[in-house]
């Protein structure tokens, strides 16, 4: 990689930094306006996530005596960092500054930083909330790992099987397929496919009824309990954004192939359909259900949404 | 003067064995230099081997007493290092080395330590001579050394209630093992009148098949899997490394499984040249998958960290089985890679997992916790092991498991059976158990609340601590170059794999196996796509660069409110962990909790695989002949 000086607008500007951490507050922010809205109230402005974020940032940082230090402090940063870079590699409005760097595998891979880095922070905390929470966390990533990793062979066989009539893992070849075969979501096999995807979105960010691993309302936000002030706003804007970066590959895998000619028009309409699908994924869920027990967030995600991804999977390995 | 270093090394170790018995017993520090001495001169004559084997691609053969073939017949032992002996046996001189180092202090509480120090040096000289040899009966005589030094340092600590059961099943099943390989060696040489690997390379390709040959086969390749302790002969790897001294676990981890691997990719990809079958890829990548499987959710089972990391062993080998099992550059070289990281990961952890205790005197899962306090750096090159063998990136075992994963898949789509892509998914949900099974270790080991009774634990000695950091180092450096790790060490290593005739050349002459076998086999496809990216220094670049940008950004924004300091003397309420109430009712989750929501969900199938690993070495012989009984009939069925 030869330095340009755009890589560093890029890292720190769009799609990088800013704009991650802007999109993710602004999804959480409609998040709870909606549902708000759903559950007949008015609901805090679109802006509330941002004047927390804010807050806590300002407020005492306390470490507990139990806890070694470096690590309790070190696990938000990573795993915020993390997700940075994962948003960085993942082609939005048709950019993608650092497209060589990595792929589906890689992506899933990162994306598991940021929940190990929730699970040694509130292990280190030493709080038996945590444990119980870290424990929860570790079986929800087990849980839509199995379904997230079919849904990523079925895409990679889909879209490799039409470019070099093998596979693929590059984003890159994925979203050619895609401008050459129109929207992956466009032929009727990836559909189980895509709705399985739809389903981990949930999972994968932990919100209800998939948060478990939080579950303020039993077990004092288990990982995040001994959390506070600037490492626990570092957490919430992780949890924001992984609400963009979700929804944003999402649009990756399924809805690419299209472009308006303009950058910024390509943006705007991407981080619309962000925001749909955050609508679909996460608010209404949350409006609808209440928080599934352990055992059966486990049993749905192998049984119902592994089920979804296999039949495409077949499906697309029978040639369909 | 080159092709003496490879005979050399061994010799070393197998001398410096009688020397410590000789001049070791009463004093310690002659002990002490002679085992370190040599175990770091195999080392250094590896390392220098490197620049002509991996490099110029030389290809050193070695004649014991100078006797040569003659007319075409090789009749003395000979030693033959190409880029895959070499390979292996830098992963076994870096084991022999950091092994010995540790055990210095490690082992420095035990009594008799001359005892185990000629133990260790056979154990290790025999390891390296296995990988270095080129002729099967020396193999077999190898194999025989290691399996009763590995038997007897299993047993070393006698005095507790494990050991002497972990030996007595070791030796039943690893004399099954040995003999079975004797027998096909013997099948062999009544065949080919050659114990000569090359030559037996050649012959058979002239030969072809046939019922003897066949017979051999089979039993060649259980005698090597028992070695390797796949499915169903692992139970006697996770009692052996349990109760064996940790520095001695850690050797077998590293290095006595990564011969049975050695064996099985000489067996299948010079030996016999079977790997071209479909119905040979398809039997090796079944036994690996479910080696990976039933390993990890086993591990999910333990209470015991030194036990947990042996299932994880044996389930990390069948990564390296399935992937060699593939059949294609792509796939060797991900086996190759992860049998490298396996051998500096489960090394390092192991380590850990002595250190532990050294300082706690338990690994019991439910006994310990919130060491992390009392241990930082152990605890930090436990997360560092913990994230590599999970792979996650930027660290090694990422990039192997990348590797394998594509090569898995892409063999999928090439052949167009749908069982590996099964199998591509089993790795990645066996990966996420590892994951889960190690974060388990960590938070009822180094987080979590700490027992009072472990208030005045200390860091394990510095020189405990050395190994583990080179290892640690070793471990984020094959991380993050792989691609210059991989031109390094993988490439030659896999083109030695698939280039026989070099091999057979080499040692018998050239133009000698081109006799037997036609250029066309003889050229297999090397050349390896990638069907993805991953680069992680530039990775790496950009979390800097994101670190520093943040490191600012909160440097810019910090007030003076919020940072207040505290010494840990005064006792505030703020301070203290939040238990809502009485601190009493609440307890840590145990170890063995941890994951309720799957282990309910699959609890028929833990129960079953729980009732399996029954303990009694009966069902475990069994086992060993019913594997042997699975090879033997399909040599039969398949091979001829």
């Amino acid at each position: 990689m030869t330095f340009n000086p755009m890589y560093l607008f890029y890292i720190l500007v769009f799609p990088g930094f800013l704009f991650t951490s802007f999109a993710g507050l602004l999804l959480a922010g409609i998040d709870r306006k909606v549902l708000a809205h759903m559950q007949k109230r008015i609901g805090p402005p679109i802006t509330q996530p941002f004047y927390d974020f804010m807050k806590l940032m300002g407020k005492e940082t306390i470490v507990p005596d139990a806890a070694p230090k470096a690590v309790f402090l070190g696990a938000p940063v990573i795993g915020l960092i993390s997700l940075f870079v994962t948003a960085l590699l993942i082609p939005f409005a048709g950019l993608t500054p650092f497209y060589g760097i990595a792929d589906i595998i890689v992506l899933i891979y990162l994306l598991t930083i940021p929940a190990v880095a929730i699970i040694i922070g509130g292990a280190a905390s030493g709080s038996p909330f945590s444990g119980v929470g870290i424990s929860r966390e570790m079986v929800t990533i087990v849980s839509y790992e199995l379904p997230l990793i079919l849904v990523l062979l079925t895409v990679g066989k889909k879209a490799g099987m039409a470019l070099t009539g093998g596979m693929t893992f590059s984003l890159i070849d994925i979203s050619a397929y895609q401008a050459q075969n129109g929207m992956m979501i466009t032929h009727w096999a990836m559909i189980p496919a895509a709705i399985a995807f739809l389903l981990i979105i949930p999972g994968e960010v932990g919100t209800q009824p998939f948060d478990v691993a939080e579950a303020e309302t039993e077990i004092c936000e288990g990982t995040m309990a001994e959390y506070s002030g600037a490492p626990l706003a570092l957490f919430e804007l992780s949890h924001s954004i992984k609400m963009f970066i979700m929804t944003a590959l999402f649009t990756a895998l399924f809805l690419q192939g299209w472009t308006t000619g303009i950058v910024a028009l390509d943006a705007v309409i991407d981080l619309a359909i962000c925001i749909l699908l955050t609508i679909i994924t996460m608010t209404l869920p949350h409006a609808s259900a209440a928080r599934l027990k352990v055992e059966w967030l486990f049993r749905f995600y192998w049984q119902i949404v592994a089920g979804l991804a296999l039949i495409s999977l077949i499906l697309v390995w029978l040639g369909l | 003067m080159m092709q003496h270093f490879p005979v050399l090394a061994v010799m070393t170790l197998f001398l410096a064995s009688f020397l410590v018995v000789l001049f070791g017993s009463r004093n310690k520090v002659a002990r002490g230099v002679i085992a370190m001495t040599a175990s770091t001169v195999p080392l250094v004559l590896m390392i220098c081997l490197i620049k002509p084997v991996m490099i110029d691609g030389q290809i050193i053969s070695y004649w014991m007493g100078n006797w040569e073939p003659v007319s075409g017949w090789a009749i003395g032992i000979g030693y033959e290092i190409d880029a895959l002996s070499l390979f292996f046996g830098l992963i076994v001189a870096l084991t022999i080395f950091l092994s010995c180092f540790y055990s210095l202090k490690y082992m420095s509480r035990d009594d008799t330590l001359e005892k185990y120090y000629v133990l260790f040096l056979m154990l290790s000289g025999a390891v390296l001579g296995l990988v270095l040899t080129g002729d099967l009966f020396n193999m077999f005589i190898m194999i025989e050394i290691l399996t009763f030094a590995a038997v007897a340092l299993t047993a070393f600590r006698n005095n507790e209630d494990g050991p002497l059961e972990a030996a007595f099943k070791y030796l039943v099943i690893g004399s099954i093992g040995s003999s079975l390989t004797l027998t096909g060696v013997i099948l062999l040489y009544e065949q080919l009148h050659t114990l000569n690997m090359a030559q037996i390379g050649a012959l058979l390709q002239k030969t072809g098949m046939n019922p003897t040959t066949a017979f051999a086969f089979g039993l060649l390749l259980t005698g090597f899997s028992i070695k390797a302790f796949i499915v169903p002969v692992h139970p006697v790897a996770a009692d052996a490394y349990t109760s064996a001294p940790t520095s001695a676990s850690m050797a077998m981890a590293s290095m006595v499984n990564k011969t049975g691997v050695y064996g099985i990719i000489r067996l299948l990809y010079i030996i016999f040249m079977t790997m071209g079958l479909s119905s040979v890829q398809n039997l090796i990548v079944t036994i690996g998958t479910i080696t990976m499987f039933l390993g990890v959710t086993m591990a999910l089972n333990q209470h015991d960290f030194k036990r947990l990391l042996a299932f994880h062993s044996i389930s990390q080998i069948g990564y390296v089985i399935t992937a060699i099992g593939l059949g294609t550059a792509l796939g060797l070289s991900g086996g190759l890679y992860h049998a490298m990281n396996h051998t500096l990961f489960k090394g390092m952890l192991f380590l850990c997992a002595g250190a532990v205790l050294y300082a706690a005197g338990t690994t019991n899962l439910d006994k310990l916790g919130g060491l992390a306090k009392k241990m930082p750096q152990t605890c930090i090159i436990f997360l560092i092991g913990a994230f590599s063998i999970s792979g996650l990136p930027p660290f090694n075992g990422f990039v192997s498991k990348w590797l394998i994963y594509q090569a898995t898949y892409e063999k999928a789509a090439q052949s167009g059976n749908f069982g590996f892509a099964i199998v591509t998914v089993i790795e990645v949900v066996v990966s996420v158990m590892t994951l889960a099974s190690f974060i388990k270790v960590s938070q009822s080991v180094f987080f979590g609340e700490l027992p009072p009774e472990l208030e005045n634990v200390k860091e394990a000695p510095l020189s405990m601590r050395i190994p583990m950091w080179i290892m640690a180092v070793l471990c984020i450096i094959t991380g993050v170059l792989p691609g210059q790790v991989y031109s390094l060490l993988i490439q030659p290593a896999v083109n030695a794999v698939l280039s026989p005739v070099k091999y057979i050349n080499a040692m018998m002459g050239s133009g000698y196996a081109e006799q037997f076998i036609s250029a066309a086999d003889a050229a297999p496809d090397k050349s390896v796509v990638l069907a993805g990216y991953w680069q992680p220094i530039n990775w790496l670049i950009l979390f800097v660069v994101l670190l520093a940008a943040f490191t600012i950004v909160a440097l810019l924004g910090k007030n003076s409110r919020g940072a207040q300091s505290h010494s840990a003397e005064v006792t505030d309420g703020k301070y203290a962990t939040f238990y809502s109430g009485e601190k009493s009712e609440y307890s840590m989750v145990g170890g063995s909790d941890m994951f309720w929501g799957l282990k309910y969900n699959l609890r028929h199938y833990f129960g079953f695989i729980g009732e399996m690993h029954s303990g009694v070495v009966n069902d475990y012989a069994l086992w060993a002949v019913l594997i042997a009984a699975v090879y033997l009939v399909f040599s039969f069925v398949c091979l001829l």
